[in-house]
């Protein structure tokens, strides 16, 4: 019985575990594996194949029985996820639908969550903007949050690592607030985009650059792209469906069959996570309880180190719910502050307008990204009565409409012969919001999700900070269109709720003080050095940027201190 | 068949790194079910209306394309319940006002008759029927324009056109048409 018992142990133990097997879970899988350590990624989801597992991607728009709308009864039953613009016929089959993964919103707030193998790398809009050092330095600057326990310096080898095999393109701008990296072509700007940059460059001199977005597509195929079985984009613009050609970058397409080649990979998915064992004697965690979503039978499995991957929010929900003697309020929460200091990006804003120039010229095929205005707000002082700033999306386009009045085969003629519009533009916002202590997640201890596992609470708002730099941005980019000639000029805040912009961060924040922060500057939990997390929860600050190229940074930059340690005998 | 060698052609372009899935050789589903809450007089009724929004001409019109199919596929599941009686109310007083006005049904009217009928419901005041007239054009052309006779045929729709040019001059062929999610 007893020699049972130890075999059972057996096949349960790996080197290591990682829970969650996104964006930052399949690098830390990667890492892993590539270093020789059997690894047990834990995934709550099911398994999703890269291609055969994608049904839509091959699909032609008459091919949807409703040509890409959703049913009302779907979007009924959805009010949460039917409000992100990702979510269609063609995409639905990869987001959270919300009755099937409840949680307490204390306040509003939209949780848009993708359950699957690959996570939200399936339907990301492949943004990868490093953020820089300003962002590092920001809180010691402006005292919010606590200094980050890191620099620029200490992440940039890791951005250029990450970037060179996720495949990023872009161009070398050569600006210190968004600096640059290890980029294949960039995509091209049309007329008036490049028009709209010139201008700006020309009034602002130079101090408000607008640039090609950096994003993960692989827009000219280097020989580590072909050895994981990835090709050149074809522009086609439904990357949400899931690619074929693996023409961005996603898990299922680059990092976990990369991990999987090794033969250290093992892959568990309908393995929801219930919380990681601590052994007080051994003072460090051991393994992990995880319940099986099909038999809902709870089991453990062992491993010498976990990387926690399971996206912000998730991460501190499994922290949270990992209790012991030694950590009755969480694991490795001796400072108090898991589940706090959560922030977010705000995309409330927007502005639209038309030109009247270029009408001779137009565009031709798709383009898979836009261009980015970075941060030009408190970069390199303090300018305005709100802390931090904002970055911004912004892109012009050329429509055709026809004239729809008649009826008939006038109709149908007019139908057939569209005419050319002007050009449009368009920006929308991305503002950095500030760590508080009051907005946090929780448990929720009387409402318990299907595995029986307690709902997260989530209680995040907007602040007046908030509310200030959304005034800024409509008023500054007012000025940026009037002063490009662009007509028609609309204003939008939609007020929409916190969480829709998809960047929840922290409450599980680093820094370098185990009194006012829970990870070291390896990504490490202060007490329990085993456990490294190096999802969005452990973001001291947010940034104005898209955060995922940093989540995949700092997984491959913790997983080569935690092998390291290993080796030391240190874990 | 498209579908399929649409991916054969693909795995070539990949240079033979992509396996067919499983679900591309078992497809042959039709994209348009059968409709579910009109009877088939009324169905047919339907397919007349669209033809007459969009008809025949050198090339094939609503009805050979199904458009009135799709009207109730997507009424019966993207719209509130109410949209489903406007329609029935709405087929129902094209009926009565065809013999009302002509002395025979709808389908017998000639092209300038149901045209005119249908344009009079555009200018009607009964919010009903010009909810109907409106819903039921706006389908039509929605239906019509994402056909695949139309999108291979008739338009520019390119599924992976691999490239991106941002300034080319306008020429006759840049009728260009947003993506179809
Ligand atoms: C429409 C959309 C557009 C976006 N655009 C951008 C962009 O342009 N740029 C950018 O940087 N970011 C973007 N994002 C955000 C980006 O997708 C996330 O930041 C990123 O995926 C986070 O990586 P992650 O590894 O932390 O989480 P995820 O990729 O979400 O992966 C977490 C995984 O953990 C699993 N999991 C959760 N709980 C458990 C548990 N208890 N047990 C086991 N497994 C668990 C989940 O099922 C999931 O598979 C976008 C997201 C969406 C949806
Ligand atoms: S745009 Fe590129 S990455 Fe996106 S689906 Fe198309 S080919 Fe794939």
């Amino acid at each position: 019985m007893a020699n049972f018992a130890i075999d059972a142990v057996k096949a349960t133990t790996y080197d290591a575990i990682v829970i969650g097997s996104g964006i930052s879970g399949g690098w830390a899988a990667k890492e892993l594996t590539g270093k020789g350590l059997r690894t047990l990624v834990l995934e709550r989801g099911r398994d999703v194949r890269h291609i055969t597992d994608y049904p839509t991607t091959m699909m032609q728009p008459w091919e949807f029985e409703h040509r890409g709308q959703l049913p009302l009864e779907i979007r009924k039953a959805n009010p949460i996820i039917s409000k992100c613009y990702a979510f269609y016929e063609g995409s639905a089959q990869f987001f959270v639908k919300d009755a099937e993964h409840p949680y307490v919103q204390e306040k509003p707030f939209d949780w848009i969550r993708g359950y699957q193998v690959g996570g939200k790398s399936l339907m990301w809009a492949r943004q990868t903007q490093r953020w820089s050092q300003f962002d590092f330095e920001g809180p010691a600057r402006d005292g919010f949050a606590v200094d980050w326990p890191i620099r620029y310096e200490d992440l940039a080898p890791w951005y250029s690592y990450v970037e060179k095999f996720a495949g990023i393109s872009g161009n070398k701008d050569g600006l210190p607030q968004l600096p640059d990296g290890e980029f294949l072509p960039p995509h091209e700007w049309n007329c008036v985009e490049k028009y709209f940059s010139q201008k700006m460059k020309d009034h602002y001199k130079g101090s408000r650059p607008i640039i090609m977005g950096r994003a993960a597509h692989i827009t000219k195929p280097q020989p580590i792209h072909l050895q994981q079985g990835r090709a050149q984009c074809q522009h086609r613009t439904i990357c949400e469906r899931g690619c074929p050609f693996g023409g961005y970058f996603s898990s299922n397409s680059s990092t976990l069959p990369w991990a999987a080649k090794t033969g250290k990979l093992t892959l568990r998915p309908h393995s929801v996570v219930h919380s990681i064992i601590y052994d007080e004697k051994k003072g460090k965690a051991t393994g992990v309880r995880v319940i099986d979503a099909n038999t809902k039978e709870m089991m453990e499995f062992y491993a010498r180190v976990i990387f926690v991957n399971a996206a912000a929010l998730n991460t501190n929900l499994i922290l949270l719910n990992s209790t012991s003697n030694r950590f009755p309020n969480g694991l490795g929460n001796d400072s108090g502050v898991l589940g706090k200091y959560v922030a977010f990006h705000n995309y409330r804003a927007g502005i639209s307008g038309d030109y009247d120039g270029f009408l001779d010229m137009t565009t031709d095929g798709k383009r898979p990204n836009s261009p980015y205005i970075p941060r030009f707000r408190n970069v390199f002082k303090q300018e305005t009565d709100f802390l931090r700033g904002y970055a911004a999306g912004f892109n012009a386009g050329r429509s055709s409409y026809s004239d729809q009045s008649g009826i008939g085969a006038d109709l149908k003629t007019s139908l057939l012969n569209p005419k050319m519009g002007g050009w449009h533009v368009g920006s929308h916002m991305m503002g950095e919001t500030i760590p508080k202590e009051s907005n946090y997640v929780a448990l929720d201890a009387g409402q318990k999700d299907p595995f029986g596992i307690p709902q997260l609470k989530i209680s995040v708002a907007y602040d007046d900070n908030d509310d200030k730099m959304v005034k800024d941005y409509l008023e500054q980019m007012t000025e940026m269109f009037t002063v490009a000639g662009f007509k028609n000029i609309r204003t939008r805040d939609d007020k929409r709720n916190p969480g829709l912009d998809i960047h929840e961060m922290g409450g599980v924040r680093m820094g370098k003080d185990p009194k006012t922060s829970m990870l070291n500057k390896w990504n490490q939990l202060h007490a329990v050095k085993n456990v490294f997390v190096t999802d969005g929860a452990s973001m001291t600050s947010t940034s104005t940027q898209n955060p995922s190229l940093t989540y995949m940074a700092f997984a491959a930059r913790a997983v080569d201190y935690a092998v390291k340690e290993m080796n030391k005998k240190n874990l | 068949m498209q579908r399929r060698s649409a991916l054969k052609s693909m795995a070539v372009a990949v240079g033979g790194l992509m396996a067919l899935p499983g679900w591309a050789s078992g497809w042959n589903r039709t994209t348009v079910q059968s409709a579910r809450f009109l009877s088939a007089p009324q169905d047919a009724l339907l397919a007349d209306v669209a033809e007459t929004i969009l008809p025949a001409t050198d090339t094939p019109g609503a009805k050979a394309l199904n458009v009135h199919q799709f009207i109730q596929k997507m009424i019966t599941d993207c719209f509130e319940p109410t949209a489903q009686e406007t329609l029935k109310k709405g087929l129902a007083a094209v009926e009565e006002k065809a013999r009302a006005t002509y002395g025979k049904s709808f389908a017998e009217g000639d092209a300038t008759q149901r045209t005119t009928l249908l344009s009079g419901l555009n200018a009607s005041e009964d919010p009903t029927l010009k909810s109907f007239y409106s819903t039921v054009k706006n389908l039509t052309i929605r239906g019509y324009m994402t056909s695949e006779y139309v999108m291979t045929n008739l338009t520019k729709f390119e599924f992976a056109p691999g490239r991106y040019h941002g300034c080319v001059p306008v020429t006759a062929s840049s009728k260009t048409l947003t993506e179809k999610k």
